[in-house]
């Protein structure tokens, strides 16, 4: 307001007010990260005095919204034959609901009712007023042991059971060498034993891009500071710390593209695979190239989009001329993982489809308009993003778990190619099968799809 | 089409608000992170801060939003008297109404904090568009007020969702999180409002009017 001061001209001093009132004032770390307020040793033991209360409230909070129970589908291995795909609709109906009534009522209706299953509804963070990077401790365990490199937070656990999270160590597959199948030897790819596993195998290039990708940095919970989550001063972490062996192990953190932090939503680990047919990148961010994106996760996935905090922690900025598009090489060679029912045009063979999967891929073309983003032609995407405006059938803003539920607005279409080895599903992780997600596109698509068709649609998916 | 949406916009219940606040954590906010909270802060158990000690994101937050829940009284009761359409008088009556409710709720949650409560005036910004609105009247006015009331119901959506992420005292963030979908119901009526109010004017200005 000193603009404002009598000494100015009036006339000068009315636009200078003007044009400062048109500022919101909103407290600065409404977008930026504040520095920590307490010491760190008060910090981390307030953090693990809260864990058992933050775990248990994560855990209601599935509980209300999900059957966890283990339900495998039999004669079903995700693409390693290491690991079960969990089936059944997951999630919870309110009280007096059924899908099918569901499904007949106008989303007006839902939204007043207040009838829409949780279980749709955003998933928060474990902890949504921190956030960021939360592994699997099958990730933990196995970077200690390979590494002694500690990747465990004090404040909170990682939240899903293990059994709605992909196989680990994913298989790897190359479309330099598709002779050869899974590559990773069962292993998880580290700094550690990269260079064994694929010298011979890959070229110089891409051995430097892989090696760069397994290479720790700082990032925003894992750094040197005291504004970080790791009990010990961290090395950092990797890219494949979370695209695990180039897929996805469901480590999850938040968008960097929101504020303010409650209105952050979850970002569940996309893999790695197809990215060569990939034209855009980041939920939300559209990134025009895996160039762009890797060298932008530097200022994202590691400092949610901070880069005043970054600079403090240690920034890394790979070399755009030739550290970064040799990370884009390594990644632009991970293939899908094979489909031998698909034909090359990414149809089923009817000489191989039993008649529930051909059933389910009728529906996939014509009922179920999944086809329609997921093209089969195009690796099961349409390089666009969409807006299924899931709030007509909520009232925003609601608060859940310090996340306020809030419209997606447009997110990126995802593969389908593999889709059986990436649980949970939509970029938050918040469905748990294939057969919830079907449900869920079955409502915010207004499909009306009977049960027979939902079976055979999801018989379907489990061949991409 | 313009016609029926005025109807429809005048028979809005016009206290029905408190009925879909719907706060999930149901009065117990989740945990925050502690590096958000001031060395000094006491604690009714290890991690849990006490009622009533306040973070730099909670005094932040009672300021803006006690300064801005008081314009939308005094802006509302303008509007309630001023407005040349119903509906936007009935908007006026409905935000004088919810903002003076909420505000004595965080009247008396800020009473329990050693915080300074902010002068009892508009703020500057709002002190400038009041001068505005007052030299107003007809349809200009209906049109300003209703946009003035979407840029504040978009700020305050945002100040409210930072309390709920970075506040630290339980009763303001369970506050905040209960009111906030009242906040975006007033954001998308105003929406409306502001989009039926230029159809109307641009139709008052055609030739084929006149």
């Amino acid at each position: 307001m000193r603009s404002c001061s009598p000494t100015l001209s009036p006339l000068l001093g009315a636009l200078l007010c003007a044009v400062g009132a048109s500022a919101a004032p909103l407290p600065p770390d409404a977008s930026y990260r504040p520095l920590p307020a307490a010491p760190f040793d008060q910090v981390k033991a307030d953090d693990e005095a809260q864990k058992t209360e933050v775990m248990q409230r994560q855990r209601n909070l599935l509980e209300e919204r999900f059957d966890l129970s283990d339900q495998p589908i039999p004669n079903i291995l995700m693409s390693g034959g290491r690991k079960s795909v969990q089936g059944g609709v997951r999630v919870k109906l309110p009280t007096g609901i059924s899908w099918d009534s569901l499904a007949n009522m106008s989303a007006d209706e839902i939204r007043e009712r207040g009838v829409l299953p949780k279980g749709f509804m955003p998933l928060p963070h474990v902890k949504q007023a921190t956030g960021g990077q939360v592994f699997p401790d099958e990730e933990i365990d196995e970077i200690a042991r390979q590494e002694q490199r500690n990747l465990r937070r004090f404040d909170v656990d990682f939240d899903l059971p293990d059994r709605f999270t992909p196989e680990f160590p994913a298989p790897i597959f190359l479309t330099t060498h598709p002779e050869l199948g899974d590559v990773s030897r069962g292993q998880l790819v580290t700094i550690k034993n990269y260079y064994e596993l694929f010298v011979g195998i890959l070229t110089p290039v891409q051995l430097e891009g892989m090696r760069l990708l397994l290479t720790p940095f700082p990032q925003e919970e894992f750094n040197q500071t005291e504004d970080r989550k790791s009990a010990d001063q961290s090395l950092g972490v990797t890219c494949l710390d979370c695209h695990a062996n180039f897929h996805t192990n469901g480590a999850f953190h938040q968008t960097p593209d929101v504020r303010p932090q409650a209105a952050r939503f979850r970002l569940d680990t996309v893999s790695l695979r197809g990215l060569f047919n990939q034209q855009i990148h980041g939920s939300k961010r559209s990134l025009r190239s895996v160039e762009d994106f890797t060298q932008f996760e530097q200022r994202t996935a590691y400092f949610n989009g901070d880069q005043v905090s970054a600079q403090r922690k240690g920034v890394n900025l790979p070399n755009r001329f030739d550290q970064v598009p040799m990370m884009a090489q390594m990644q632009n060679i991970i293939d899908f993982p094979p489909a031998p029912k698909l034909d090359p045009t990414g149809h089923l063979n009817p000489a191989k489809a039993t008649p529930e999967e051909l059933a389910g891929e009728q529906v996939f073309m014509g009922k179920g308009r999944c086809s329609s983003c997921h093209i089969p032609e195009t690796a099961f995407m349409d390089n666009n993003m969409h807006d299924l405006q899931l709030e007509r059938f909520y009232k925003v803003g609601q608060t859940q778990n310090g996340l306020v539920m809030l419209p997606d607005g447009p997110i990126k279409t995802l593969t389908l190619r593999g889709i059986k080895d990436s649980p949970p599903y939509l970029h938050d992780g918040r469905l748990l099968t294939l057969a919830d997600t079907v449900e869920y596109f079955n409502l915010v698509l207004g499909l009306k799809l009977s049960q027979p068709e939902k079976d055979n649609l999801v018989s379907y998916l489990l061949t991409l | 089409m313009t016609r029926s949406l005025w109807i429809w916009l005048g028979a809005l219940p016009i206290f029905a608000c408190a009925s879909f606040a719907q706060n999930a954590d149901q009065g117990k906010p989740a945990p925050g992170n502690p590096a958000g909270s001031p060395a000094d802060t006491r604690e009714a158990a290890p991690g849990v801060p006490a009622l009533g000690q306040a973070n730099v994101a909670d005094r932040a937050f009672i300021r803006a939003a006690m300064l801005g829940g008081r314009a939308e009284v005094q802006f509302g009761k303008l509007a309630e008297t001023k407005a040349s359409s119903e509906a936007v008088k009935n908007f006026g009556r409905r935000m004088a109404h919810d903002h003076g409710a909420a505000n004595d709720r965080l009247f008396s949650l800020a009473g329990r904090l050693t915080v300074a409560l902010p002068p009892d005036q508009l703020g500057p910004e709002h002190k400038i568009l009041w001068s505005r609105l007052d030299a107003e009247d007809g349809a200009k006015f209906d049109k300003d007020y209703i946009d003035a009331q979407i840029g504040d119901h978009q700020k305050t959506a945002q100040l409210f969702e930072y309390e709920i992420g970075s506040g630290q005292d339980a009763q303001l963030k369970a506050f905040a999180s209960d009111q906030l979908p009242v906040i975006f119901e007033h954001l998308r009526m105003a929406r409306v409002l502001s989009d039926a109010l230029a159809i109307q004017m641009m139709a008052a200005a055609s030739p084929l009017q006149k």
